[in-house]
């Protein structure tokens, strides 16, 4: 029989890379939980409600109608660089990036439960806590990828290009994962300890939508001299942008992100997952002694 | 002796005293963090012990000693502050008297999640389902939500599901205190078996005869340290003289202030423990002689309320 050999939390840290490691091992083998986990989620949103499906795909669907009636047809944009003209359209530039939002904005506001509501199973029994936030992530990420065929859809009635700049769509994936899974870590165990982050989000949630290309391209912010430098470089300092930009990409060649703004957006996703790793590890004894 | 199975060398839990309420960004914003309670209690300190396989360890002590933190420090859901526990082997805890259900899902669905995070597969799932709810009685309730079943059938259940895993390591807390005798007759038989097949167990009990009948070491710990390491004899020995002389003290500080009597009684069993937080521990105390699984309920608030 296998011998699992699990020890645990010395005062002294002796080994913090041979432990990361093996963390990372003990996340790869509770594999089985996490499908286990998003499949109960999964289950739970399309069992409970009568349209199921439906449902995930109506709010965006209805944001992207509320912006481009307001947007597109009141103030007549012409916010692409070449106007409406642009294949696909303003249109196809809301759902291309609302759907993305979507996937950011639920694990905003889900992550800061994602410990608490499983309160009953983390002080239960030993799993890696990690795979508790990371199923967050992931059933919303199931979620977004079932909303990859409206994209199509909406593709195909604006006349959109299909070209390999489809290829920014996987890279843009895995950043936004990467990105989505350093938040849930961060939020997840923060929110045990300070309560209030789970408020705070629903406005940071608010400011970041406003503060992304979603409603207009980038470069009119940038390129516009109402806004002082400093301000500009926080706004793109954002990995969000530079991974809505990416999803941009995907159906609008003009606004493929140069490739030292890729590289600075990789590099922030990054700095945002070692973040949220490390104030997990930090947080994790306080966490599990509030739960 | 075997290499143990499970060491413990020099542990501590400390909670922090005082913190009723989740720290809010407001309370930081108008205290800022000197306002920070700087009292720590420490729940459990400088333990060490080793379990060697196939051992029957109870662990005895009053409420509020650190029992329940102890084997949630085994089963790996609290880390301690001090010190280090190598756990080697799976272990299948039922640790404050539930298996980790969640409420909104039926007992079926239930022993499919818990089982499977434990680690059953979904062939050992399908092969032991039956014989899970059958031991557990909950008969066709199996489909109704966990949260409208009785207590009793919780632990029914929950104890029908861990004692099928087949981890060399398991963890009891309390369970035999709830079932009625029928069950506990069953349990018994569950747990001679389990015993018989070389898995070592951790057993928190109030109950002697429980314990006398299972254990053959006894650890007893008393304001988060190790009394007695030894048989399960020495240990309940020790604890008996112990709780005798509490209430013999505690009945003849009552005595002095006969107007308070209630009061009283309740100060000095606090007093006799006095590395408790006061509160809502006190009122605990003064109602230790309580039933059984009176007590298994209250070990459950103060657990709660100490980490709230």
């Amino acid at each position: 029989m296998p011998q699992i050999t699990a020890s645990y939390a010395t005062s002294q840290p002796k080994k913090a890379a041979g432990s990361r490691a093996s963390r990372t091992i003990a996340i790869w083998q509770s594999r089985q939980v996490l499908n286990l986990l998003v499949g109960r989620d999964l289950k739970v949103k399309y069992q409970s409600s009568l349209l199921g499906y439906a449902w995930s795909l109506l709010e965006p669907l209805a944001l992207a109608g509320i912006y481009f009636f307001v947007f597109g047809l009141i103030f007549n944009t012409r916010a692409l660089p070449e106007g409406v003209d642009a294949p696909g359209g303003y249109i196809l530039y809301l759902i291309a990036g609302i759907l993305p939002w979507m996937w950011f904005s639920t694990v905003l506001s889900d992550s800061t439960r994602s410990l608490m509501s499983q309160a009953k199973l983390i002080t239960t029994m030993k799993v890696p806590r990690e795979i508790f936030p990371l199923a967050t992530v992931c059933t919303k990420g199931v979620e977004y990828l079932l909303t990859l065929p409206i994209l199509a859809l909406f593709a195909l009635g604006s006349g959109g290009q299909w070209t390999w700049n489809l290829l920014y769509l996987p890279l843009a994936v895995v950043l936004q994962f990467v990105f989505l899974l350093g938040v849930a870590l961060l939020l997840s165990s923060i929110t045990v300890v300070l309560r209030d982050v789970q408020r705070i989000m629903r406005i940071v949630s608010r400011v970041l939508f406003y503060a992304t290309p979603l409603l207009y391209p980038a470069h009119m912010l940038l390129e516009s001299d109402r806004f002082p430098e400093w301000f500009k470089v926080v706004y793109e300092a954002n990995p969000i942008v530079g991974i809505i930009e990416l999803h941009h990409a995907v159906w609008f060649p003009m606004l493929v992100p140069p490739g030292p703004y890729l590289a600075s957006t990789v590099v922030g996703t990054l700095l945002i997952f070692a973040l949220g790793w490390w104030t997990f590890r930090r947080l994790e004894p306080a966490v599990l002694k509030e739960l | 002796m075997a290499e143990p199975i499970i060491q413990a060398r020099d542990i501590g839990v400390k909670f922090a005293i005082n913190r009723r309420r989740k720290l809010s960004t407001r309370e930081l914003f108008i205290h800022g963090f000197r306002r920070q309670p700087k009292g720590e209690f420490w729940a459990l300190r400088d333990l060490s012990f080793d379990i060697a396989p196939g051992d029957c360890v109870g662990i005895i002590g009053r409420n509020g000693t650190g029992k329940s933190t102890l084997l949630k420090v085994i089963a790996g859901v609290l880390m301690p502050d001090e010190g280090s526990v190598a756990v080697h082997g799976r272990v299948a805890p039922l640790l404050e008297l539930r298996a980790g259900f969640s409420n909104d899902l039926t007992g079926r669905e239930n022993i499919r999640l818990v089982g499977s995070l434990h680690g059953m597969s979904q062939r050992m799932l399908d092969e032991r389902f039956d014989e899970i709810v059958e031991f557990s009685e909950v008969g066709d309730f199996i489909d109704t939500p966990v949260k409208h079943y009785s207590s009793g059938m919780r632990v029914r259940l929950g104890f029908a599901l861990i004692s099928q895993l087949e981890h060399p390591i398991m963890l009891v807390d309390e369970v035999l205190a709830v079932g009625d005798r029928a069950f506990k007759k069953k349990c018994y038989d569950a747990i001679e078996k389990m015993l018989a097949g070389g898995r070592t167990m951790v057993l928190v009990s109030h109950n002697d005869s429980d314990l006398k009948r299972f254990c053959n070491r006894g650890l007893y710990i008393k304001a988060g340290r190790m009394e007695v390491d030894g048989t399960l004899k020495e240990a309940l020995e020790t604890y008996h003289a112990d709780s005798d002389s509490d209430t013999k003290k505690a009945k003849a500080k009552a005595a002095g202030t006969a107007p308070a009597k209630k009061d009283g009684e309740a100060k000095g069993a606090a007093a006799g423990n006095g590395a408790k937080p006061a509160g809502s521990a006190a009122k605990e105390d003064a109602a230790k002689d309580g039933a059984a699984a009176d007590d298994a309920a209250k070990e459950k608030e103060r657990a709660q309320g100490t980490a709230g």
